[in-house]
């Protein structure tokens, strides 16, 4: 089942008069159900502008989406707001977690939001908290926990609401290489457990070959794609092999993590 | 770029946070620039406006007090003020510029700020000294307007102190900008917010101490007044101080373990974020609680006299002008067809016209069985003795208590309510003599309220059986009989020229027996309220101001944390309408509750004050506080708006 739908997919700023950027050009985009799809691209790319547009937080100046089967684009801001919550899930690269709520609050936050039981809630948490293991650090505020700590309240605030699909965006960035690979390994489990549906938009080749697929696009376009084989390690190579063939500047996340 | 442009572009970057406080400086300014301008007035200072002397004194004490004020709201906002700015500075030295320079900025901001807020107020002032002046002409009575001048006196010391205070303030901030290290700096803005920490004791012993000091204050009378009222007071502070820094906290927490209220949608947030924002301004909300308690309490009591005073006075003599004469058709003090002429040729149309007759009672005391001791002390009371027909027929014309005496007994009628606490009279036996016999009788009662001018020998009343007051009347000598008089007629309030031309018409050695004073002490007791209300104005609208820009700049600082907050919640899915419905509360709860504290605290003092003037005064306190409360609320919309307009701004930009 098709979980996410982007046909001829445009974003272009800047039109009014003085030259046009094209952001992204006629992108092609699905995600299964069950998929863990990483895309990679250099700086400029893209990639943030096609997330931002994944994420219903900007519009696409051309092109069809579809998410879990509704066009968000069609909807009014309210409605946007409601779809977001109920259908996506986000996990940022600075966690965006409160300062003012423990990280159990945190994580409950969508279900709160959406006028869940109490009863209903800590039935919904326990489970997922034992999973990104986390249940010992529920009660603790967000300055007392470590970074990875704090990556994976987020994700589990990301995913408690089971919504179609999770989005990530450079979820390592802020980590050290022990606390990312926790947090890749914990977003494996969860969509190898739980079938959850995750897109990842990352830079570091050691994230994206947590994927079962990595696309990368280049200048707005998609340029290649490649599927992951029973090793990881060897996925790895993979990636770096096909970002040497993609060029562009990647020197801004660096690369001894692997 | 020179370092004076950086200065100004400094603060016009800043302007949302500045414009609070600068508007606030400004009224400052303009207030202070108003009252030097009427102390300075030439024709003021000549003595050439009548009355003006009265008020000089009080606005002095206002100059003072604006200055006083200024310079701790200037000193708090500019501290405030470089906390948040701290991160700026510490980029500026990261960027090579000396702390020598960021003083020499800061103090040309400071320069700067100082010489908007002056030129502007002043300026103002200019204008509106023309409506101030003729408000105060009218107020004063003073019959000549005073005309528009600007005296330069008023204009150097406005600017001059003005400026030494704004400069003083900044120099002292100096002091403390760049004495911390650049990292410091840096990162003072992303320091993590430890959680509250809640002294369930500490609360508790908040509310403990309000509530105690409100019992104390409800229990005030004028004999305890002296002792009590510091205790009061004292208690009261220290309340709010705890309710605001522990018992908020704790009712907070208490809604946070009520998992079915705080799981419930906005809630949490709400909630959660509420416990940081009172902790952190508890100091501030509690400063604008007593500030709110005390303006409120001081122009409730102003008010509250100024409405008291009519029903009193009335209260006090029942007649615009009445008299008592000795004798049954003796016309000693006024012949009453010259009185009734007078009033009628002003013009006025008379609404009430009694004559009550009664006996003189002399050497009234108690009589009791020891001997006469009180008796003794309290020789010469003279009283009026008037039949129970005729007194419940007065007294049902001012809606008076009836009185109901069987033969031998009597009920005493005392010239006010409030002297009911101490009669000279008790109830039991008395005795007093008429025309040189003793009578003696039983007291019944004693209640305050005069039912005829309350003067010379008509001051007390004795309220006897009909049946007992024939035959006394039938014993008496014709000296003892005697006849009150009583005029009222239709606006009254401004009839002080025909009640002096009364007043002449009175022998001069009658004059006790007349009551005139009313009309008269009226006026002029109105005038000096009116005065002390419209000075008073002024003070609380500056004290007004300044307590709503401190929360208004608090929370502006507040902002950036909240941008980012609200930026993250919106991008997981948080609508407007619920961003906007936890802002409101929010906001809404820390701009309204210290007012409301506030409230309550001179809801407390007024009904203090009540009590120890034995009326109910609620209904005229409950006016000043509407319009103050109305005032915040008009406030809070205008910061609530703003605030959201930033928050949904800093979203945006944040978000493409």
């Amino acid at each position: 089942m098709q979980v996410l739908k982007a046909q001829g997919l445009s974003k272009i700023y800047g039109a009014k008069g003085g030259i046009a950027y094209h952001a992204l050009d006629q992108i092609d985009l699905s995600v299964d159900k069950g998929e863990f799809v990483g895309i990679m691209g250099p700086s400029g790319s893209g990639k943030t502008t096609l997330l931002n547009l994944l994420a219903t937080i900007d519009k696409p100046t051309s092109g069809t989406l579809e998410i879990g089967g509704t066009d968000p684009v069609r909807l009014s801001e309210r409605d946007i707001a409601l779809f977001r919550r109920r259908e996506l899930g986000f996990v940022f690269q600075d966690f965006n977690l409160l300062d003012t709520l423990p990280i159990k609050e945190n994580i409950i936050l969508p279900l709160v939001l959406e006028g869940a039981k109490p009863a209903v809630i800590e039935h919904k948490l326990r489970p997922i908290a034992e999973l990104l293991g986390i249940s010992s650090i529920l009660n603790k505020r967000t300055y007392e926990v470590s970074g990875g700590q704090k990556q994976r309240a987020a994700i589990a605030r990301a995913i408690i609401h089971e919504p179609s699909l999770l989005l990530a965006d450079e979820l390592t960035g802020n980590l050290d290489s022990k606390s990312a690979k926790d947090v890749m390994n914990a977003l494996r489990d969860l969509n190898e457990r739980l079938s959850a549906t995750v897109l990842l938009v990352t830079h570091d080749p050691f994230s994206a070959s947590y994927c079962k697929r990595v696309l990368f696009i280049k200048d707005g376009k998609l340029f290649s794609e490649i599927r992951r084989g029973v090793n990881r390690q060897a996925f790895f190579q993979q990636i770096l092999d096909s970002l040497s063939v993609l060029g562009g500047n990647f020197d801004d996340v660096p690369f001894a993590r692997a | 770029m020179t370092f004076r442009s950086l200065a100004l572009s400094n603060v016009r970057g800043n302007w949302r946070a500045y414009s609070a406080f600068i508007l606030s400086s400004v009224f400052s300014v303009l207030i202070f620039y108003l009252y030097a301008a009427f102390l300075f007035h030439p024709d003021v200072v000549n003595g050439e406006i009548r009355g003006a002397a009265q008020v000089k004194q009080g606005m002095l004490a206002c100059e003072f007090l604006i200055m006083i004020f200024s310079f701790f709201f200037v000193l708090y906002s500019n501290s405030a003020f470089m906390k948040t700015r701290k991160k700026e500075f510490g980029l500026f030295t990261l960027f090579g510029m000396t702390r020598g320079q960021i003083r020499k900025m800061v103090l040309y901001e400071g320069a700067f700020i100082a010489a908007v807020s002056i030129v502007a107020g002043i300026g103002l002032g200019m204008l509106f000294s023309k409506l101030f002046f003729l408000a105060l002409g009218v107020l004063l009575d003073s019959g000549e307007t005073i005309p528009f001048a600007v005296p330069p006196v008023a204009l150097w010391l406005t600017a001059a102190g003005f400026f030494a205070l704004f400069m003083t303030i900044t120099s002292l901030t100096l002091i403390r900008v760049g004495r911390s290290q650049i990292v410091e700096l840096l990162r003072e803005a992303r320091k993590p917010k430890p959680e509250p920490r809640l002294s369930v004791a500490a609360a508790l012993a908040g509310f403990l101490t309000l509530a105690g000091g409100y019992a104390l204050a409800l229990s005030m009378n004028s004999q305890s007044f002296l002792i009590l009222s510091l205790p009061v007071i004292g208690l009261t502070v220290v309340g709010t101080y705890f309710l605001y820094s522990q018992g908020s906290v704790a009712v907070l927490r208490l809604l946070m373990r009520r998992k079915r209220f705080y799981y419930n949608r906005t809630h949490m947030l709400t909630v959660s974020q509420l416990v940081y924002k009172m902790k952190d301004n508890a100091r501030l909300l509690f400063v604008i609680s007593v500030m709110s308690a005390v303006v409120l309490s001081a122009s409730g009591t102003v008010y509250v006299f100024q409405k008291l005073q009519k029903v009193q006075i009335v209260d006090h003599a029942p007649y615009a002008v009445g008299f008592v004469e000795r004798g049954a058709d003796a016309h000693e003090v006024v012949d009453p067809a010259t009185v009734k002429q007078i009033v009628q040729a002003d013009g006025l149309r008379i609404t009430r016209e009694r004559q009550l007759a009664g006996l003189l009672g002399q050497d009234v005391a108690d009589d009791n069985a020891a001997g006469g001791k009180a008796g003794n002390k309290d020789d010469g009371m003279q009283a009026m003795i008037v039949s129970e027909r005729d007194y419940n027929r007065e007294a049902g014309l001012f809606g008076r208590k009836q009185a109901d005496v069987a033969d031998g007994e009597a009920v005493l009628v005392l010239p006010y309510k409030e002297m009911e606490s101490f009669s000279p009279l008790k109830v039991g036996d008395i005795r007093f003599t008429l025309s040189g016999e003793t009578v003696k009788m039983k007291l019944k009662s004693y209640y305050g309220g005069a039912v005829v001018s309350p003067v010379s020998y008509a001051t007390y009343m004795l309220v006897v059986d009909d049946a007992r007051y024939e035959a006394l009347r039938a014993s008496a000598a014709p000296s003892s009989k005697l006849v009150s008089y009583g005029y009222e007629w239709a606006d009254w309030e401004h009839s002080e020229p025909t009640v002096a031309k009364i007043d002449a018409a009175i022998s001069p050695k009658f004059e006790s027996q007349a009551q005139t004073y009313r009309v008269p002490s009226f006026v002029s007791g109105q005038q000096s309220l009116g005065l002390t209300l419209f000075i008073g104005l002024f003070i609380s609208l500056l004290f007004f101001i300044a307590m709503g820009s401190l929360i208004y700049f608090k929370l502006f600082t507040e902002l950036q944390d909240d941008q980012a907050q609200f930026k993250a919640l919106s991008r997981i899915g948080m609508t407007a309408a619920e961003i906007r419905r936890i802002v409101v509360t929010q906001v809404g709860l820390v701009f309204l509750l210290p007012c409301l504290v506030g409230s309550v605290h001179a809801l407390f003092a007024i009904q203090a004050l009540g009590n120890l003037l034995n009326t109910s005064i609620l209904k005229y306190a409950a006016v000043v506080f509407a319009i103050y409360l109305v005032m915040q609320a008009l406030y809070f919309a205008i910061t609530c708006t703003t605030y959201l307009r930033s928050i949904r701004g800093g979203g945006r930009t944040a978000a493409e």
